[in-house]
């Protein structure tokens, strides 16, 4: 069990894969291709993840919404003052909100109201406050840049017109574009004057679309949420915690169906190998019948076979898990991270961070190595007890 | 059901084992029905590739068992995440009635598959191969372990719940749960102290003399007493906490993974306990598996001794 | 030192067809001899040097080899037994083309996990002596074939064997280089090393420094 290594062994294995170039060759390139496409389904998801993470980090603890008939609904801005006296919050701010679909483009944006005197929410949105003045005397909002480049498309350079819910428009002039916090939030987002959406979407002056509840100590959130359920029992209350645990399950979800479809690709791989590993050419049993005809025992065959298998498939495992690095962090995983996003029309300009976390590494081998190495465990047996004067005649 | 990536690969990989270690099996029982070393029929030569195979499948599996044991663990953690009210490994292996036994199970296969190992190389250092038919028997008994375990690790994975909610390990391992767990704390810390440090002393002793079958057996209580005593009273000095006595938190990252060499260095130092007293090697072997236990231990009790007494030094008081 | 005891070997072509290779051979042969054995393809001799080299296993009978019996080792050991005694020389050679003659030489020794110091001490002993060393790094399918068969001989002396065992060494060759294995024979006698040749080639008849020639002919001894 506690061998030394033997790097003889070790030399002959790597001469033995490279006398047989071409099998060597296609075997490393189908596996790497697998473990490429893994790992890079792996690395893409936890990006998503962690930029998903820390917008909800950025997010107040509790968000209470009112709902009737299964529905969302405006609700009244002066619970406020009953949700502040809970202890344990130390802020609750009413938000005005509502998307847009602008009919031209076929796209939503996603509108928020702010009020320049009240304390943001988030901080990106306590930046653009700062940044910009939204009280001038014409009305108007600051948009992402993807919604500069969707109006823009449809030429509209320096304003748009709303269209209300009673069929007139509104006209709003463009004051300023910004980039929000992450990526994954600027793109479709307008802000202007909460009075400006009241206006557009026709919510009333006492109504809110929601409140947004900070309770600073994560332990105490439970509870807070459930006084609030007390006080409003038609309210639909969701905590971050809440967000993150939905957004882990649908990771999980679309990692889980890419990863089936993987598995059967694996069984096909093992098959082939198996078959490849089987299959010896009259050459390939000779040398081994010499091997046990010079005094190499069953044993030191079939260690000098694992080791070849264990030097292919690592080697394909670790040039997989660095091409998929590649195409992911660097050239930014076209295609397959739409996957993921989910495809719009408002493409995303979203860089995906890097997160490099041994779990999924281990995930990655432990798909791919042993799996391997199980395929070849019968072919290589076979070869090592050959009867060795068969051969050799 | 829970259908991380993670849960998948274990699976997967169960799936194969399983498939391989049925193949085993079957060539185990052929094994020991048939075998004689004595003859020379092709019947029999035949049966000396085979145990190759076996010999060779086991391997695989035990090789792959140990960091995926680790990996499982890692996993039980991250799950830990989406289940409410875990927060830690523990509370998962909660979730279900399955959990505490697939644990233990696992643990036991772990001994099992190592014990076989050992045995294996001891046998064919021999020419006439004593301990084949032992070998493949003591197989067949660990297939069905073996098969029994990735029964329950599937059935358990696809039985929990998300929603449903598990206790965290706070309330599991207190004096005042409801569980099996709640009768350990019912015995008197000294007394377990006590207990815990004279076995040690005894595996010295046994050493000393060069008692192997007492030193193996020393070292099976050792392993109970070492658990009991870490969850007791070990475990709370490393979280420096009187009520926390989860042997699951200290494996993550905020207790340095000193859970991950604690549990080590017990294993490596008992097993090799283990098989001075039930294998028959050489002597040079046998002093070898004497000292490495002894070396495991050792650590293994030193470590575990430091916490309590650093803290004692730090704070000047006991918990 | 060699005995075959009542050796019979049959090989299982398939379920109803069995061909017998040897049929109740006795064969001895002493420490030191050359001993030769005619008969032509088929006859039986390749097996009787498997048996001897531990290659197969007899269906009934005994092969001692030094007192001890290894026809009924278990394969692991039997390849043991093969690595410390004897040394094989093949008709073709059998040298792996693309490693060099270093690589090839030691090529017995790899499973051994020997220091480098050892290895590169028995290459040295062994190159020397049968005049391979100014092609050490060479790689074997370059080099001419009367030194591809100084490479083959020296494989099988690497481990400093007891038995040379030698499966129609000259079948491929020229008249020069068979002469030349002849002459490297005599060194092998002169080494005491026990060699057994088996071969149809009628240079090895009638040699004088030969103790013995044993002629087979479907699987018997023909006395």
């Amino acid at each position: 069990m506690k061998n030394k290594i033997n790097i003889y062994l070790i030399e002959y294995a790597i001469n033995a894969i490279l006398r047989q170039k071409y099998k060597s060759i296609f075997i490393t390139t189908i596996f790497t291709l697998l473990v490429f496409l893994l790992s890079s389904i792996f690395f893409i998801t936890n990006s998503i993840k962690y930029e998903l993470n820390s917008t909800v980090d950025a997010l107040p603890e509790i968000i209470v919404q009112k709902v009737k008939a299964g529905r969302h609904y405006d609700m009244d801005g002066d619970s406020i003052d009953s949700i502040l006296s809970i202890s344990g919050v130390s802020d609750a701010v009413a938000r005005v909100w509502g998307y847009y679909y602008f009919e031209n483009a076929g796209v939503n944006f996603s509108i928020v109201g702010v009020d320049s005197y009240e304390k943001q929410y988030k901080d990106s949105l306590a930046n653009i406050v700062e940044k910009f003045d939204l009280e001038s005397d014409k009305p108007s909002m600051i948009i992402g840049s993807g919604v500069r480049d969707v109006m823009n498309q449809n030429y509209y350079k320096d304003y748009f017109n709303f269209i209300k819910p009673d069929g007139t428009l509104k006209r709003v002039e463009i004051a300023g574009v910004f980039d929000g916090d992450t990526n994954l939030e600027s793109n479709d987002m307008i802000v202007m004057s909460k009075d400006l959406v009241r206006d557009i979407f026709d919510i009333a002056e006492s109504k809110a679309s929601d409140i947004v509840v900070k309770v600073p100590n994560p332990d105490e959130v439970p509870t807070v949420v459930s006084k609030i359920k007390i006080l409003y029992p038609d309210s639909r209350i969701i905590t971050s915690e809440d967000l993150k645990v939905s957004y882990q399950n649908i990771f999980d979800y679309k990692s889980g169906v890419f990863l089936a479809l993987f598995v059967v690709s694996l069984f096909t791989f093992f098959i082939i190998i198996y078959d490849k590993a089987s299959g010896l050419s009259s050459e390939e049993k000779k040398e081994i019948g010499v091997l046990k005809a010079i005094g190499w025992r069953v044993d030191d065959v079939m260690k000098e076979k694992f080791y070849e298998a264990f030097i292919i498939s690592f080697f394909a495992y670790t040039l997989g898990v660095a091409l998929a690095l590649a195409f992911v962090y660097i050239f930014q995983a076209p295609i397959l991270q739409n996957i993921f996003i989910g495809y719009s029309q408002l493409k995303t300009n979203f860089e995906l961070p890097f997160i490099l976390d041994i779990q999924t590494l281990f995930l990655v081998f432990f798909l791919s190595v042993p799996i391997y190495i199980a395929a070849t465990i019968i072919p290589s047996w076979r070869v090592a007890t050959l009867e060795a004067d068969e051969v050799i005649r | 059901m829970i259908l991380t990536p993670e849960v998948l690969a274990i699976l997967l990989l169960n799936v194969i084992f399983a498939v391989f270690s049925f193949i085993a099996f079957i060539l185990s029982i052929k094994i020991f029905l048939n075998w004689d070393i004595e003859s020379t029929s092709t019947a029999q030569y035949k049966l000396e590739k085979q145990s190759f195979l076996s010999a060779t499948i086991i391997k695989y599996i035990f090789i792959i068992k140990v960091p995926l044991f680790l990996f499982f663990i890692f996993t039980l953690d991250k799950i830990s995440n989406v289940l409410t009210g875990a927060m830690c490994g523990a509370g998962v292996v909660d979730a279900t009635e399955y959990g505490i036994y697939l644990f233990l199970l696992k643990i036991i296969n772990l001994y099992i598959f190592g014990y076989w190992l050992a045995l294996h190389f001891e046998d064919i250092k021999h020419e006439n191969q004593p301990y084949t038919k032992l070998k493949f028997g003591i197989f067949i008994v660990a297939f069905f372990l073996f098969i029994i375990e990735l029964i329950i690790e599937g059935v358990m994975f696809s039985s929990i719940e998300v929603d449903k909610m598990v206790s965290c390990c706070g309330s599991l391992y207190s004096s005042t749960s409801t569980s099996y767990i709640s009768e350990i704390f019912k015995i008197d810390t000294t007394l377990l102290l006590t207990l815990f440090y004279t076995n040690y002393f005894l595996m010295l002793l046994f050493y000393f003399f060069k008692q192997k079958y007492f030193f193996a057996l020393a070292n099976i209580t050792f392993i109970i007493i070492s658990i009991m005593s870490l969850i007791i009273f070990f475990g709370t000095y490393i979280y420096e906490l009187p009520t926390h006595h989860c042997p699951f938190c200290f494996l993550q990252n905020d207790y340095y993974f000193v859970g991950y060499f604690l549990y080590s260095f017990l294993f490596i130092g008992t097993f090799y306990g283990f098989k001075t007293g039930f294998i028959e090697s050489s002597k040079e072997l046998v002093s070898k598996n004497y000292r490495v236990s002894l070396i495991f231990n050792t650590l293994y009790l030193i470590i575990v001794s430091l916490y309590p007494i650093l803290f004692y030094i730090k704070n000047g008081v006991w918990l | 030192m060699i005995e075959l005891k009542n050796i019979t070997k049959k090989y299982e072509i398939n379920k109803n067809n069995t061909t017998i290779a040897l049929h109740n051979i006795n064969l001895s042969i002493q420490e030191g001899e050359i001993v030769i054995l005619k008969g032509a393809s088929g006859s039986g001799k390749s097996t009787i040097l498997s048996l001897i080299a531990a290659l197969s296993k007899p269906t009934s009978g005994e092969v001692i080899v030094d007192k001890k019996h290894i026809s009924k080792l278990p394969d692991n050991f039997a390849s043991i037994y093969r690595r410390d005694n004897i040394g094989f020389i093949f008709q073709k050679y059998n040298l792996i083309p693309t490693l060099s003659v270093k690589e090839n030489i030691l090529l017995p020794l790899v499973p051994l996990n020997l220091s480098n110091k050892e290895m590169e001490e028995k290459l040295h002993t062994v190159m020397q002596k049968f005049t391979i060393e100014h092609k050490k790094d060479s790689i074997v399918k370059r080099l001419s074939g009367g030194e591809q068969q100084r490479v083959a001989i020296a494989r099988s002396y690497v481990n400093n064997p007891k038995i040379i065992i030698a499966d129609e060494p000259t079948a491929n060759l020229d008249e020069r280089l068979s002469l030349h294995f002849i002459e490297i024979l005599k060194e092998f006698k002169a080494l005491g090393k026990t060699v057994v040749v088996a071969t149809h080639d009628p240079l090895f008849f009638g040699l004088d420094f030969v103790d013995k020639e044993i002629e087979i002919e479907r699987g018997n001894l023909l006395l």
